[in-house]
């Protein structure tokens, strides 16, 4: 045991947000930062949106994606945001047909006081679903209640359920019956020894990292997974595996 | 154990707390620590208002692993009656080490005359007293600010370090102006740089390890402490030679 941490598998960090919030200073000016901090951790490659996604407006969070990746493409995958109308719904549509749409993140419904249902998100989950387009939805921002009851109806669309906390431990075994196409990133999830737990009852094939940067720290997640206790492969696979799948990511 | 440097859990329960599937069982908690490098927990039982009935839980819950764990005295002002014997009975009977209180419990501010006694005790016996902050209106840490002074020999740690802004800056003020009082850093509130903020404003002698299981996991949280960017010897501080000075009588 010691007193410092980097990775010790390949990682993929699949919840990193960037760029200035409308409320909130970024910790860093420019990308450079993050990568840094990537690397003090061991961090290989991260999966970014942009934070004004989440509140403010997904379709020019996403134009501003690009200026923070511009060059680092290598290090820094782009994730794109979903809001509920017409206009955002479109954006994704010509992204995608540029090729440059690998999966969607869902925008923070309830700080937007919209109700995550299938009357309003029925056009893109359809789309999604069809497209095969995996989805992020944030249970720190979207009631766990709604995302069941939704994505239930689109049973063929992947899903990666991001910022689960302590207050949905009795909730999550039950989400991952009734979601069988989701995953669950672990950025927030702290019950003890429940990683282990959930692993054994869903394989580690149901479970990715992801660090919820800058809302959370980048490392001490990371640094927990290390710490588990489970068999060969399961760290790398949740570190990166699960990741590179869902996103159809090739290794360098 | 990590690099000699034993490590110390200043912040856990005994109990459980269904809805959250927190479930003190031993064999648990002492498996996560293991794989974790820790070494000892504190730990207390903030489920019984009268103190009796939960500091006998930690008395026998502590007895099974007394050289993992050490127990807390609970004690609250909904049995003020009581509260002076009770503490007595916990320290001097129980062989616990500090006092816990959980303000967010009652109506009262944790600088209201009711935990006056709590806080007399602990000076008179120059123990600890961990309570629980954050931004709830009874447990904000600028009220640590304003009991401190008054009881010099105690020494009073900030659960959470008040959890977030405004009262994690509160609690940071609080340590700089108090050489008696101590930040505890189990929170799920991990924004990047708070460990760091705290080693740098307040110094490293006064963060606490702590990691609130086994509502979380130990090692999530011990993870704050590795992954930070402050010396080694901040963290050996911060992760078991603080708690030691506390705790020593």
């Amino acid at each position: 045991m010691s007193l410092s941490f980097s990775a010790t598998v390949p990682v993929i960090d699949a919840n990193v947000g960037i760029g200035h919030r409308h409320n909130r200073r970024y910790p860093y000016d420019s990308v450079d930062g993050l990568l840094q901090e990537m690397d003090r951790h061991g961090v290989n490659r991260a999966l970014v949106y942009h934070v004004q996604g989440e509140l403010i407006s997904p379709t020019q969070g996403n134009e501003q994606l690009a200026s923070w990746i511009d060059g680092n493409e290598r290090r820094l995958i782009p994730q794109h945001v979903a809001g509920s109308d017409d206009v955002s719904l479109a954006q994704l549509l010509d992204l995608r047909a540029a090729g440059t749409l690998r999966c969607v993140r869902l925008h923070n419904t309830s700080g937007c006081r919209l109700p995550f249902a299938r009357w309003l998100y029925n056009d893109l989950l359809t789309w999604l679903s069809d497209e095969g387009i995996p989805l992020w939805v944030s249970l720190a921002d979207t009631p766990p209640e709604e995302v069941v009851d939704t994505l239930s109806s689109y049973p063929d669309l992947p899903t990666v359920l991001v910022g689960a906390h302590y207050v949905h431990a009795s909730m999550l075994r039950p989400m991952l019956k009734a979601l069988p196409k989701a995953t669950l990133e672990l950025s927030r999830y702290e019950n003890i020894r429940s990683i282990e737990k959930l692993v054994g009852t869903f394989g580690p094939d149901r479970f990715l990292y992801g660090s919820f940067f800058p809302r959370y720290a980048m490392g001490p997640m990371l640094f927990y997974l290390h710490r588990l206790e489970l068999a060969d492969g399961d760290l790398e696979q949740i570190c990166s595996g699960n990741t590179e799948k869902i996103l159809r990511l090739t290794r360098d | 154990m990590i690099k000699g440097t034993e490590i110390i859990d200043f912040h856990g329960h005994v109990g459980r707390w269904d809805v959250f599937e927190m479930n003190d069982d031993p064999d648990e908690i002492i498996r996560a620590m293991d794989a974790g490098g820790i070494d000892r927990s504190c730990l207390f039982n903030i489920f019984h208002p009268d103190g009796v009935t939960g500091n006998d839980l930690t008395a026998r819950f502590v007895a099974n692993h007394p050289d993992r764990f050490i127990g807390f005295a609970y004690v609250s002002p909904a049995f003020p009656e009581s509260l002076r014997n009770e503490l007595e009975r916990a320290i001097d009977r129980l062989g616990f080490s500090a006092i816990k209180i959980y303000p967010p419990y009652g109506p009262w501010p944790m600088d209201a005359a009711c935990w006056d006694p709590i806080y007399a005790f602990a000076d008179e016996r120059r123990l600890a007293v961990i309570s629980h902050t954050g931004t709830e209106e009874t447990c904000t840490p600028d009220l640590v600010d304003r009991i401190a002074p008054r009881f010099p020999n105690a020494n009073f740690v900030i659960g959470h370090a008040g959890n977030a802004e405004p009262s994690r800056t509160q609690a940071i003020v609080a340590a700089q102006r108090n050489a008696n009082v101590y930040l505890e850093t189990c929170s799920t509130f991990r924004e990047p740089g708070v460990v760091e903020r705290l080693v740098n404003e307040a110094g490293a002698d006064r963060v606490l390890f702590g990691s609130d299981v086994p509502l979380m996991d130990p090692r999530s949280q011990l993870g704050k402490i590795i992954t930070a960017d402050i010396s080694d010897d901040a963290k050996k501080r911060i992760l078991g030679e603080n708690a030691k000075r506390l705790l020593k009588r």
